[in-house]
Order: C-alpha cells, then structure tokens, then sequence
C-alpha cells in the first residue's frame, strides 16, 4: 500500500476521487494553486513545472516532497509525464521509468519504438521546416503512384510532445503545406494519413499486465466519442487486446495507465497512432466511469502503486469482460461563428431520449470568439446515453454540426 | 404515453444529475451545478418540467444548490430583484427560479427551513407575482424584449403561470387595481391582457363588496361578467329569453345601463352583443344609439346610415366577436363611417374570400376561435376596432413598431387606403408598395425583422404585419448605403404623401458620430413646439426614432414613436403627446424619465412625457425643410442644454460626440 500518492498535476476530479477513496496524496502543481488549496485543506507542494534549474529539478522535488512521504507519482497532464516518470525512478530505483516517460514525449522515437517492436505504424518522419514536410509529402505521392492532377497524399503533422489534438495539422495538399504551416510549428513529426476507425484505448496496468481494458470508440477526433465500443471494434476486442498487451510489454509498462490511439483500416489491419500514459482528453475517464459504474479515476491513481494487491485491484476495477449495456457518449461544442450573442438549446435535442445533459453556458455579452488552436477551446460538451451504438455514433455526428451559438 | 415515457426519462435524468450533485464535495460540485442546472433550464420548457423540479425542490436546496450564493438564505431575499435576476439569462435566471421553487414549497408545506414561515414565503410570492406581472401575463415590457431570448421568455413566463396556479393572491388587489386602470386607459385594440387580470381576480381572490378597495375590482369584474342587473346570473341564451319580455322604456334603460358599463373601460361584454342583434333584429333602432352609448354626433351618422350600419352590424358582430361594438360605436363618434370610400371598403370586405394563410393567422390570433364565427367575421370585427381605436394599435410581442405605427397612422389619415390593403393581403396574402419608383412585393422578397410572430394581435395586425414587415426590411436594405439614416426615404414611402420630405437625425453616418445635436434640438422644438413654431399645431403624425433606455438610463435599442401633438398638459407645462406601438403602461426609461398614458392630458391610447424628456431620447424625426430655418434662431439655450445633459449622461454614453455645426 502506498504511503502516499504524489498527484502531478490540478485536478478537482482526481482529488475529490482520492478524498473518497480515503487515500493519502499530495498535489504537486503551479503556485497558483496554492491558495485555493491551504482554504481546501488539500496537501499541496508548489511546483514551477516549467522550470528546470539548480533549484527546479526532481532532485529537489523529491526533497520537498519527502516531508509527505511520497512513494508513488502519478502524472495527470501531459507536461508533468517527465517529472512522475523521474520520480518514480527514484521511488523504484530503475533508471529506465524515466527513459520510458521520455518514450512518451517524443512522438517521433514513440513510433519508432513501436515500428522495432512489430507494430505497424503508418510512414513518419522528423521534419525540420516547410520543404522538409513538401519532400515528405513528394515522397508518399511517389509511394502512392500519384499520376498527374490526382491529389496529393495527406499529411499530419504534430508537435513532439503535446497533448491530444494540440498543434495536430492535416496538410491535405502542397499549398496547404505554406498557408497552414507556421515557422514556430518546425521541428515536428510528419506522418502519412490513416484512414478508418480511430479510437483509443485506456488500459489499466499493474505488474505489466493488462487488468482492465476500455476501448473509446472516436466518432470524430477532437469532437466526440463513446463507451463502451461499438459492435464493430467489440468484434475485435480479442485481437486488439493482443495488440495492447505487445505495446505494454513493448514499452515496458509495468504500472499506470497507458491511452493509445489506433486506426483500424478497411483492409482489417490496425495501426498505431500514438500513446500517451496521462488522463486522456474528451472527458474519455468520466464516460468510462459512467458506463462501468467504477471510480476511474480513482483507478487511474491506484494502478501506478506497485504494492496495490490483487485484492485491492478487483475491488476498484470493473472485470476484464465486462460489457456494459448502456453507451454513454459526447460531443464537444465548438461555436461555429466569429461573434456569437446567445445560446439556443434546440427543440430536438431536448426531446432526444438519448440526450442526458450540458455544461453549456450562455456568452455574457456578444463575445468574440478566439482563434482555435488544435482544436480550439470547447465551450462545453453535451452527453447522451443510449442503448445503441449505431444511433449514437449518428447523433454525436448530428450535433457537431448543430449550432448552438447564434 | 409518449409524453409520459418522455417525462419519466426527463426524471431519471434530473435525479440522476442531482445524486452526482449531492455526492460530489466542495470541489466538483460547481461543475455538477453546471450540469444539473443545465438539465433544468431544458425542464422548464413545459410545466411538466416545472412539476418535476418541484418535486425535488426539497433534495435540490438540500444537496447545496444555493450554498455560498446570494440565495442561500431563504429569509434575506428580496422580491425587488427578482426581476432584474429572472431578465439575466441562464444560469441566474435557473437559480432565481429555483429559489422561488423553494419558497413556493415552504408556502404550501413541502419542504420545510427554519429560516422562514409558510405565511412569510407566502407573502414574498405574492410580492414577486405583483411585480412580474409582465411575466404572469406575457407581456413583456419593450425593455424586457430586447435582452431576453424567446426561451428565456418562455420559460420565466411558465414559472409564472406554475406559481399563480398554487398560491392564492389576496394582498395584491390594488396593485392590479392600478395596472388594470392603466391599461383600460389606453383603450387598446386586443383587450387580452386585462381580460386575463380580470379572470385572474375572479378566480383566485375573494372580493367583498363592502370593502372600498375591493369596488374597484368589482367594478372591471362586471363589465365584462355581468354588465347590466338583468345578466346577473344568466347565460346568454337566457339573457335573450328576458329581452323578449322587456317593453320598450325597459329596452331603453337596458341599453343605457349596457352602454354605460362599456365606456367605463371600453370593454365589451357577451350580452352587449345579445342585446345589440335583438334591438337591430326586433326593430328598435331608435335605442341602438343608446346601446352604443353614442353621444348627438355619433346618433347622427347613425340615423344617416342606419340601413348600412344595421346590415354590417348584423354580418359581423357576434358573441364571441363582441369588442368589435366599442371600436363601431367609436368609428361612429370620430367620423370615419361617415366618408363614403370607408362604407365602400367595407362592404366589399362582407364577401371576400379569404386566404387559407390568412385565415389560420386570425384564427390563431383569436384566444378561443369560435366555429360560429368566421375568420371574415373576425377580421372585420378588428378593422372595427382599429378604425374606431387608432392609438389603440399594438405590436405586441413583436419587433415590429413600425408596421404597427403605419397601421395607426393610416387608420387615421388613409382609413379607406387601410381598408383596401387588408382586402388586399387577406385575399392574396400578398402587398406591393412603391419604392422609389420600382414595386416591391411582399411575397417576392426577404425576411422581415419578425421570424415567428406572436399572434397576440388583433385580426387586422396578423393580417398585415407579416408583409408589412418584409416591405419595410426590403425598403430598408434597398435605402441603405447612402450614408445617411434609410428611414429618411422609407418612412414616406412606407406611410404616405404625408409625411414631410426633411429629416434630421442626430447621428451621423459619414462620421459615426453624434454631430450638432445642438441644431438637432433646434430643428425638433422649431418643428413641433407651438411656442417656437409660430404657434402651430402638428396636422399629421410624425414618424419618430428613438432610443430605448434602461431604467438605469443605459442605451437599449430603437425604437419607432409617432409624435401626435405638442401642448400643454392641465398643470401648465408643455408635453409631447405620442403613440408608443408598445403598448406600455409603466415605463422607466432611467433619469426618472416615465412616459405616462393617465391623468396628464392624454386621450386614450397616448403617451406623454416633459416636451424636453421626449426631446432627450428622440434621435430622428421628419420636420418641413422650407420653414424650419427661419425658425431655429429662438429656441433658448437653457432648454437645449437641458436636453443635451439628459441625452449625454444616458444613450449618449454609447456615442462618440462632435460638436461641430452642420447645415439641417
């Protein structure tokens, strides 16, 4: 058992979880917080994360952190994966936890790693400027037997080591390559476009083994999904837990979460996309939570404790065959114009059987809205809850394009 | 059982988010206040909705809703904000209803708080109902129209009609007394409003005639429920039973008593209309004048056209048409009737076949759409009421105070052209108006300002408005662009010949800017001001832009007035007289500028306000361009001050002011 979990990262959710569970913590994040959390009564270490010095370095932080009896960390954010990963090193003396937590913010020598070990990947590359993502995309034409005045091959391109959709361009064409492509973007990650089913997988790890497996199947990246799987991937849960677990053994995981995201093609083949070992994006954990009544978060936590007993683990994890019968799913909401006044539920969403509920807040005054970055700040999310994937997946493709701001 | 099922599953839902709520710890529960108040705002789409949360009213307060809010006690409330809350949108607008919920619950015993009696919370209803009467009626204030949304509206509106639908509204009796004065003062064209107020009070308070304040009550109450001693207690059909046995002096002194209980409040009874087809029926002619209450004039033009006005009367008036006998007796008394083409205009209308679009419009204008009467009959009946009732004309829940201004100013000027158009667009659904020398159809063009009409109008309105609205945004875009005000062109082409060919606008185009409003309030006193003017009178209505301010004083929006008259009020001081399409009773446009419609000189239907009030929130008006310039020279600069403050420290906060001078 733990002595006491290091959370690395400001998250109300995974506190209150760890209130709940009655677990010992400290939260590790930005000074900022520190205020709200002496009048909250929650254990805190300010931490300048973005900070590396004779005074900023794990060594330090480990320091502070002693006077908690610290022994676990867990990384809740991307940018925080290094610092757990260090720590972690430290509290079970293997160097390599870091080196794996590096794995995972990089993006280019992910793939790689995955390529060696038998995964197959699409065609990546580092790219340094402009030219280098035209020569990429030259390149992929010439694989593909472009004639001349087909289209040209899409491309990605992504920042080593952001979280989601964060600075994830699709470069459909040449010219798309210098309108949408910024100096600031180089270097980056080039990868060739897989089409077909993206989804994610969330698997709960300990012992280097897979102990649960939640597949979130992506309606459309970045606006929405739901869980459990639909009937297609549900089919193939079998050969994608195969998959899972070559990536875990792989990448030596041997406690956390890890959060892939796969494309399963047409031609029946899946190919990895990337993986991250943070909480994922889109709300995945508290759909998952909702749709096998378990305290997801709370498991994400307890997963990174080598001393968690078998015991404990059944007691917070839903079992490894568990098939819910209830698919809960969200859309996020984007405004899709530049000024918006109002916000207006619209009639058929009301009376939707499937629609559970919103966050959505009316704007103050007319408001601007701001340019998006990846995929911009979402304003809100709505959340339904049905029996059948096939009218899920339809009304989540529905209402991404239902303007609720006017 | 399609609804139950939905209702259930709305259930479920509110339950649902409401455990996650209760359960969640000071950490998350913003973000699942976020969510179930979510959840509530949809549920108050129905009163369905309503009942749901009202039955969880007691957990929703308990798991916290309203910790550490303005709320959270139940006993330091005040029901003076509540309105303003209710106005700000969702989420304030969720949790002031729910805090009504709440007191609504310890009033009836649901839900108990040791901060608060059953008779306090009670009290405190009350006191909210009577200050959102705007709400209880639906009828929102022109303020109120502006920041609201339709959803928003609809669902303060329901929570309104959940309350007074549960709580008994003794210790309200004089303020409805005084609205319910306002309102009659106006003698508006749709008396839905004070119908519904005067139900209300019949149904849910007790009055004692003994009691000086509740005669008042009493006194609206008969008008319309027992007008004259004989209809105590009888229904129609037995009302007409017992004017067969009446002589002719009892015939006679029924009809006085009728007509007396009419002008009282220009509202018109069902026996009123029994009693009128028998006399015209039986052949009493000679009293019809005294069941109209008409005064020699009136008598006159009856005696004149009595065979005309008899066949009319007999096609039209019904007894779920009968309102349309104060606006006849008063076409009587304002001399419409008496011009030939009016008589005309109308008698074609007694065989038109109406348009089935039309037709559905009126019908679903009319509250309770009778099959004995017809759509025709309806139309006709409002035509009445509009020609007999100019400043009666309303808007109602519609950004369209222009088209209603036209109707008004044409009902007055142009009653028989009026005529002509309804036929027009009750036939053919359809009008064309010339703009600058092209044509401009209504079914050939764009929107209007108007996307779903609220049908609390009357016939003539659901009629027009709709085409009149799409003509008016059509001349507007087309007048566009010129760097100057469109209304400058569209105002005479929409109303007519009448309106004068000079505009003066205090806001500039060219340099959006308040440029000279100095020479602007020169120009405006020089135009209407008979101490500036050379003494004269305005002939015609003038078509006039102006702001919309909060009570705070803070600039809202347009809004279109028809200035009528300038003259002094009993007291001595000069007043604008005005038509406000809006049908206002109580209006606060900040800097204690309140338009009155009662006791300061105004015929029924007007607005009035200080000459240099209603000069403060004027922005455009037509003026005659030959003679206002030798004029402009004798206005006094005390009195352009005066405006000027008031425009500046208000809507002028909004602008950006030059004071240079410009030739008007």
């Amino acid at each position: 058992m733990a002595k006491c979990f290091a959370l690395m990262g400001w998250s109300l959710p995974v506190i209150e979880s760890m209130q709940k569970l009655n677990k010992p913590y400290v939260v590790v994040s930005f000074p900022d917080f520190e205020n709200y959390a002496k009048e909250n009564n929650i254990p805190f270490v300010p931490y300048q994360f973005d900070e590396w010095s004779d005074t900023s370095n794990s060594l330090d932080l480990h320091e502070k952190l002693k006077a908690f009896d610290a022994d676990v960390a867990v990384p809740l954010f991307e940018e925080t994966v290094e610092w757990a990963g260090a720590l972690n090193s430290i509290y079970r003396d293997d160097p390599r936890v870091l080196n794996r937590a590096f794995l995972f913010r990089n993006k280019a020598m992910m793939k790689r790693k995955a390529l060696i070990g038998g995964l197959r990947v699409g065609l990546f590359e580092e790219v340094h400027n402009k030219e280098g993502v035209k020569a990429f995309m030259k390149r992929l034409n010439q694989a593909n037997l472009q004639i001349d005045g087909e289209e040209d091959s899409w491309v990605h391109i992504k920042p080593f080591a952001s979280a989601g959709a964060v600075g994830h361009r699709l470069l459909r064409s040449m010219s798309d390559v210098d309108e949408k492509c910024q100096d600031e973007d180089f270097p980056c990650l080039a990868e060739s476009h897989l089409p077909g089913q993206e989804f994610s997988c969330e698997a709960f790890v300990h012992g280097g083994k897979i102990k649960f497996l939640n597949i979130t199947e992506y309606v459309k990246l970045g606006y929405s999904n739901f869980i459990p799987e639909g009937n297609l991937l549900h089919g193939k849960r079998d050969r994608i837990m195969k998959e899972m677990q070559k990536l875990v053994d792989l990448f030596g995981i041997q406690y956390g979460m890890i959060h892939p995201e796969w494309f399963l093609t047409e031609d029946d083949t899946l190919s990895f996309g990337e993986v991250a070992c943070r909480i994922p994006g889109g709300h995945i954990l508290e759909l998952a939570g909702k749709a096998y009544d378990f305290d997801a978060l709370g498991a994400f936590v307890l997963c990174h404790d080598p001393s968690l007993t078998d015991e404990e683990l059944k007691e917070i994890l839903p079992p490894l065959d568990a098939r819910p019968k209830q698919f809960y799913g969200n859309v996020m909401i984007y405004p899709h114009k530049n000024s918006i006044s109002k916000l207006e539920i619209p009639e058929e969403l009301k009376e939707e059987p499937y629609f559970l509920d919103h966050n959505l807040i009316p704007p103050m005054t007319t408001q601007k809205v701001s340019d998006r970055e990846g995929f911009g700040n979402h304003f809100g999310t709505v959340n339904f809850k049905g029996e059948d994937p096939d009218r899920m997946t339809e009304l989540l493709l529905h209402y991404e394009n239902v303007d609720f701001y006017h | 059982m399609v609804d139950q099922t939905l209702t259930e599953n709305n259930n479920q839902k509110l339950q649902e988010l409401l455990n996650e709520f209760s359960e969640a710890t000071s950490l998350t529960k913003p973000e699942k206040a976020s969510r179930l108040m979510g959840q509530i705002d949809v549920l108050t789409d129905s009163m369905e909705g309503y009942s749901l949360i009202y039955n969880s009213i007691g957990d929703i307060s308990e798991a916290g809703i309203f910790e550490n809010s303005p709320w959270a006690d139940p006993a330091k409330l005040v029901a003076a904000l509540v309105n303003g809350t209710l106005k700000s949108g969702h989420p304030n607008s969720t949790i002031e209803l729910l805090s009504e919920l709440r007191l609504l619950a310890i009033a009836k015993g649901d839900y108990k708080s040791g901060k608060i009696t059953a008779e306090e919370a009670n009290n405190f209803i009350q006191e909210v109902i009577v200050a959102n009467l705007e709400f209880v009626f639906n009828e929102p204030l022109e303020e109120t129209r502006l920041i609201m949304s339709d959803h928003e509206l609809h669902k303060v509106h329901n929570l309104f009609r959940f309350l007074s639908d549960r709580i008994h509204l003794d210790d309200v009796k004089e303020t409805l007394a005084e609205e319910l004065t306002l309102i009659c003062e106006q003698r508006p064209v749709v008396t839905e409003k004070q119908r519904k107020i005067i139900a209300l009070v019949k149904e849910k308070i007790e009055l004692d005639p003994n009691r000086e304040e509740d005669k008042k009550l009493l006194s609206f109450q008969r008008c319309i429920y027992r007008p004259t001693k004989n209809t105590v207690g009888k229904s129609t059909e037995q009302y007409k039973k017992l004017l067969l046995s009446l002589n002719n002096t009892e015939l006679y002194l029924e009809a006085q008593e009728m007509s007396q209980s009419m002008l009282e409040y220009g509202l018109v009874s069902q026996y009123h209309a029994v009693l009128l087809t028998f006399l015209i029926e039986g052949n009493h002619l000679q009293t019809v004048p005294v069941c109209m209450g008409l005064t020699p004039i009136g008598e006159t033009r009856w005696n004149e056209h009595t065979t005309y006005l008899s066949d009319i009367i007999l096609k039209t008036v019904h007894i779920y048409n009968a309102q349309c006998i104060y606006g006849l007796a008063k076409m009587l008394e304002n001399g419409v009737i008496a011009r030939e083409a009016v008589r005309s205009g109308l008698s074609n209308l007694m065989s038109i076949k109406i348009h089935p679009k039309v037709e559905e419009r009126i019908l679903k204008s009319t509250k309770n759409p009778h099959q004995a009467v017809s759509a025709r009959q309806y139309l006709v009946g409002a035509l009445f009421r509009i020609l007999g009732q100019p400043l009666g004309v309303g808007q109602g829940n519609n950004p369209t105070c222009q088209s209603a201004r036209g109707i008004s100013m044409w009902s007055q000027h142009a009653p028989a052209k009026l005529i002509n158009m309804v036929q027009t667009a009750a036939v053919t659904n359809d009008l064309s108006f010339r703009f600058e020398g092209q044509e401009i159809k209504a079914s050939e063009i764009g929107k209007g300002l108007v996307q779903n009409l609220d049908h609390n109008l009357d016939a003539v309105s659901v009629t027009l408005v709709p085409m009149l609205d799409r003509v008016y945004n059509e001349m507007m875009l087309r007048g566009s662009g010129r760097a100057e005000d469109p209304h400058k062109w569209v105002n005479p082409a929409l109303y007519g010949q009448w309106i004068q060919i000079g505009f003066a606008s205090a806001y500039d185009y060219f340099s959006n800017a308040i440029v000279d409003f100095d020479g602007f309030v020169k120009v405006f006193y020089a135009m209407c001001h008979p101490e500036y003017n050379g003494g004269h009178h305005l002939i015609y209505p003038n078509p006039v832009g102006i702001f919309i301010t909060s009570s705070k004083g803070d600039m809202l929006g347009f809004h279109a007035v028809s200035l009528l008259r300038v003259e002094k009020d009993p007291t001595g001081q000069y007043r604008a007289y005005f038509l406000n399409p809006n049908n206002e009773g109580r209006q606060d446009w900040g800097q204690k500028i309140k338009p009155s419609v009662f006791g300061k000189g105004e015929k029924h239907g007007e607005s009035s306000l200080p000459i240099h009030e209603f000069a403060a929130r004027t922005y455009a008006f037509h003026f005659n361009d030959l003679e206002a310039e030798s004029k402009l020279d004798n206005i006094p600069l005390e009195e352009i001050q005066k405006v000027k403050t008031l425009a500046k420290d208000s809507w002028g906060k909004s602008y950006t002011w030059l004071e240079i001078k410009k030739k008007w």
